[in-house]
């Protein structure tokens, strides 16, 4: 027996107001079930993502009257957490401590008329100890530290930034196909190049977007599965990778990430090799992390990761489509649910426009802190070992 | 990009000491002859949670860089950086009067001290 998707719940997303994080879980809960057939009183289980503007705990089933539960935990890897949310349930529905169990991200960080910018930003005129120096030198921002992460690659390995705006080109190409994505109008190179700089070697469109909005997936036993309303779509691994890359002489920061170990942990569990993967759903914070993810997976030698993303392999019609719905960047930022609701949407074959032309093994990735956190799910339409 | 005013905040009493001496004051857990940035809390190789305060040689090399530059505004790029000190850890700080062309990993640093009228004295690394 194996454990499945059975559904999907996504609110609207983006500059989405009036509407609080824990209104926001609700509503793409009671979605995800609706999509599965399901009523919510079938639920017995919900995992409840950490976020960062107001999300909610676990006082979201008394929000939603579930009751009777059999699994109720709020998670935080950061944005490792989706895909740690996902083996959890399916974890809890094969051991059968639960039978049905949602996961839900939510997150409004976005406030009316502020920037993007501003929604993480740090800025004061005084700053207290060492978090208030670090700041007050002018490490203010997420992107300001994966900027570090980015550049030690680029210095170590010859990794340009036109290898990293390669990625955000071929993510934005997926994007314009994607109805439901914020950005949708190509850009080329000469645009990423132009974008100004975020953070030194970061451009503006090496960076993701904020968005506000929820997504819930329904995880189910895939007996069960086979009866309800959408294919399900089948989790055939999983795994988690948190390196615990210290700050010292010797770190490989910024050079390596979880995603080594965490990707060999799943795709041994799957059965599979990065030659049977036949799409990606990166977390795509920074171009950079789809970069050192490509690599650290295995899809190409360390150091060459920049190389393959300049080849054109991860766009529309490359060997390896990569981030199909236009992730992070371009679509919308729900952390490691946007990843994993584009690999549901490709493996039912709901791409529509952007559909890839094999779905059958599809490797999903979370990515938290600054590289400190990883995960990864091997999903497919198919059940496994069929 | 505008420092601001730095203050203390009851753990940094020591370290503060030390900028406004010149010094450069961080962590070290003598049973393990190991150094530590000066806002670790402990040890993860003997557990000790009582990291004493000791002086570093101020000397570094630099491990990996960023610039910003500050939106709407005539003020110079910051280059923000992972220095790594000659004892071992690393230090996020700023660099200051270095040129441009000249990063590189492992590039000679050594630590300079900044004293403002207002606030507490705190620490950069120059070329």
């Amino acid at each position: 027996m194996g454990a499945s998707i059975v559904g999907l719940g996504m609110t609207e997303l983006g500059r989405v107001y009036g509407r609080s994080p824990r209104r926001l879980a609700a509503d793409a809960v009671r979605l995800a079930v609706a999509d599965a057939g399901l009523a919510l009183g079938d639920l017995d289980g919900l995992l409840v993502s950490h976020g960062m503007g107001g999300s909610p705990g676990i006082e979201l089933a008394g929000a939603l009257g579930l009751r009777d539960l059999r699994l109720l935990s709020q998670v935080n890897a950061f944005g490792a957490t989706a895909g740690a949310m996902l083996s959890y349930a399916a974890t809890a529905v094969l051991s059968g401590t639960a039978t049905t169990v949602a996961c839900v991200f939510a997150d409004a960080p976005l406030k009316p008329k502020k920037s993007a910018g501003s929604a993480y930003n740090r800025d004061a005129r005084e700053w207290y100890g060492f978090g208030g120096m670090t700041a007050a030198l002018g490490l203010r921002s997420v992107n300001s530290f994966y900027a570090l992460a980015a550049q030690r690659h680029m210095t170590r390995y010859g990794t340009t930034s036109e290898q990293l705006g390669a990625i955000a080109v071929s993510t934005r190409a997926w994007a314009s196909r994607n109805p439901l994505a914020q950005m949708r109008d190509p850009i080329t190179l000469e645009d990423h190049q132009a974008s100004r700089w975020v953070s030194e070697p970061l451009h503006l469109l090496d960076c993701c977007l904020v968005s506000n909005g929820a997504i819930a997936v329904v995880v189910t036993g895939a007996d069960r599965a086979r009866d309800l309303a959408r294919p399900p779509v089948h989790l055939w691994g999983w795994g988690q990778g948190h390196p615990g890359h210290r700050k010292e002489r010797g770190s490989e920061y910024g050079l390596t990430t979880g995603a080594a170990s965490s990707g060999a942990t799943a795709m041994k569990m799957a059965g599979i090799t990065t030659d049977d993967v036949t799409a990606c759903e990166l977390y795509d914070c920074y171009t950079y992390t789809v970069l050192v993810s490509l690599e650290d997976y295995g899809f190409c030698a360390k150091g060459e990761g920049g190389a393959f993303a300049a080849s054109g392999a991860l766009g529309p019609g490359g060997s390896l489509p990569t981030n199909t719905g236009g992730g992070q960047l371009s679509a919308y930022y729900m952390w490691g649910m946007t990843p994993v609701s584009e690999a549901v949407i490709q493996a039912r074959g709901d791409g529509g426009e952007r559909q890839v032309p094999a779905n059958d093994v599809i490797l999903v990735s979370g990515n938290g802190g600054i590289l400190d956190h990883h995960s990864t799910l091997i999903v497919s339409p198919h059940e496994k070992g069929a | 990009m505008d420092i601001g005013v730095l203050r203390r905040d009851g753990r940094t009493d020591p370290f503060f000491d030390g900028t406004a001496a010149g010094r450069l004051v961080v962590r070290r857990c003598e049973a393990c002859d190991r150094w530590f940035a000066p806002d670790e809390t402990g040890c993860p190789g003997c557990g000790a949670d009582d990291l004493a305060w000791a002086e570093a040689s101020g000397e570094a090399t630099l491990v990996t860089w960023t610039v910003t530059r500050p939106r709407d505004s005539d003020q110079p790029p910051a280059y923000l950086a992972l220095v790594e000190l000659a004892e071992g850890p690393w230090l996020h700080t700023r660099l200051d009067g270095v040129d441009p062309v000249s990063l590189r990993e492992g590039l000679p640093l050594r630590a300079a001290f900044v004293h403002p009228d207002e606030g507490e004295s705190y620490v950069l690394f120059r070329h």
